[in-house]
């Protein structure tokens, strides 16, 4: 595997990256950083830097460096190459208009072209 | 400060850099960066960091003289807080590369500077009051401003540091009204702290800039949004409402508002003063600096255990 588009984050060993959930059923987002000298402690950490104010359920530490990124020059990789509207839900007007406001109106409108 | 002056940059990826930022982009940890623009974001960073840390001494001295539980509780929030955000950005200032610990020991030994206004006395109960809503709020227009920043960790924390900030600048106003609405000691007291903190306040936001190359530089890097007086005037504009609703009297017999230039006219403090106190030659900075020094050494064994604690294997 080609992994010139994989890195490391540099980070001291003691470093750890947090993630919180806000409610049960969010997503874990990350929030920042603690520097600490194990799990227990990076916990403990995150919990009175991060969740003394607003909701939380649930705190995820990692070793920072322990995490791999896609590097900052593969965001082009990301970038669509051809148009990805057919990709969306609202590109399909058509049956939209045909369904709300029946068939005529949908002729009036004269849109055949999607 | 310790950090080498830059070595001069690859022109080409100078100006790639450049464009992007012009183009609005922001820059993330460990991505390259020109010499200058890491020597002047972490400067920026750094100091922020040590006014937050030395911004909790004055109104620390407070909690366990606070009048009511209520006031106590919210105070610790607060300084609580304070020091979070000193967390938060040493953490953003070492990925611009350099170590944490190097930084705190630069704070201590009074080699670093920190914002003006934490080198003042908090004398009453009053003052503190003039904290939470003058000086958090002269913070708040630059940091609000500098959400738009370029470097993406500092403009993530900002906005986080400014959501708090909010909570003590209505904290303070809180705490303000109370006065205000009460006896004339209580009056008196906080018209007492408004005069000693006045000039300070106009002093915090630095001297109008000068038009030099650096400014316009850190301007086009997006290190600084607005101008010194920009932000003056931005505060001067939310905040002296404020000091007349209530009856009080704005210390600066020259303060007027002056409606063709959409602005506020006030009399030129002492720059010798800012400049005095930011070398750390202000009326607490040496007591201040001293006092986070006895808990440097004396938590120093607390570091020193936690370093080397291993845990039990699972």
């Amino acid at each position: 595997m080609d992994e010139s588009w994989v890195q490391t984050l540099q980070a001291a060993p003691d470093i750890w990256a947090v993630f919180l959930q806000a409610r049960r059923r969010d997503a874990h987002v990350y929030v920042g950083d603690v520097h600490a000298s194990d799990a227990e402690m990076a916990l403990l950490l995150a919990k009175e830097n991060y969740a003394r104010r607003d909701p939380c359920v649930s705190l995820w530490v990692v070793p920072a460096r322990d995490i791999r990124a896609t590097s900052g020059d593969a965001a082009e990789m990301f970038a669509p190459v051809t148009d990805k509207s057919y990709r969306f839900g609202g590109s399909y007007r058509q049956q939209q208009r045909v369904y709300r406001g029946g068939y005529q109106t949908a002729a009036a409108d004269g849109d055949e072209t999607r | 400060m310790a950090v080498n002056p830059p070595v001069p940059d690859d022109p080409e990826r100078l100006a790639q850099f450049n464009v992007r930022i012009a183009g609005g982009d922001q820059i993330e940890a460990g991505e390259w960066l020109p010499g200058q623009y890491r020597f002047e974001a972490q400067r920026l960073i750094q100091m922020h960091a040590n006014s937050e840390i030395m911004g909790a001494l004055p109104e620390r001295e407070w909690i366990p003289r606070a009048p009511t539980l209520a006031r106590k509780m919210a105070l610790t929030a607060k300084v609580q807080d304070e020091v979070g955000h000193g967390m938060l950005l040493y953490r953003v200032a070492e990925t611009l590369g350099r170590p944490r610990e190097e930084m705190y020991a630069e704070l201590v030994e009074g080699r670093a500077r920190f914002h003006n206004v934490f080198h003042y006395p908090a004398e009453t109960w009053a003052d503190v009051a003039i904290i939470q809503v003058f000086v958090d709020g002269a913070a708040m227009q630059t940091q609000g401003a500098l959400r738009s920043c370029s470097y993406a960790p500092y403009s993530r924390v900002l906005k986080r540091i400014c959501y708090e900030e909010d909570f003590h600048i209505q904290l303070g106003l809180d705490v303000w009204r109370a006065l205000a609405e009460g006896t004339p000691a209580q009056r008196a007291m906080l018209q007492d702290a408004l005069n000693r903190w006045w000039t300070p306040i106009i002093h915090f936001f630095g001297m109008p800039d000068k038009v030099s190359p650096h400014t316009e530089t850190m301007l086009a890097w997006r290190l600084k949004v607005k101008s010194n007086e920009e932000l003056r005037q931005q505060f001067l504009r939310r905040f002296v409402p404020i000091i007349l609703e209530y009856g009080l009297i704005v210390p600066d017999p020259g303060l007027r508002w002056v409606e063709a230039e959409q602005r506020y006219v006030y009399t030129e403090p002492d720059w010798e003063e800012l400049k005095r106190v930011g070398r750390n030659g202000g009326p607490k900075s040496a007591e201040r600096l001293a006092l986070r020094q006895s808990f440097y050494r004396q938590h120093a064994w607390v570091r020193e255990a936690l370093s080397r604690w291993t845990p039990i294997a699972a």
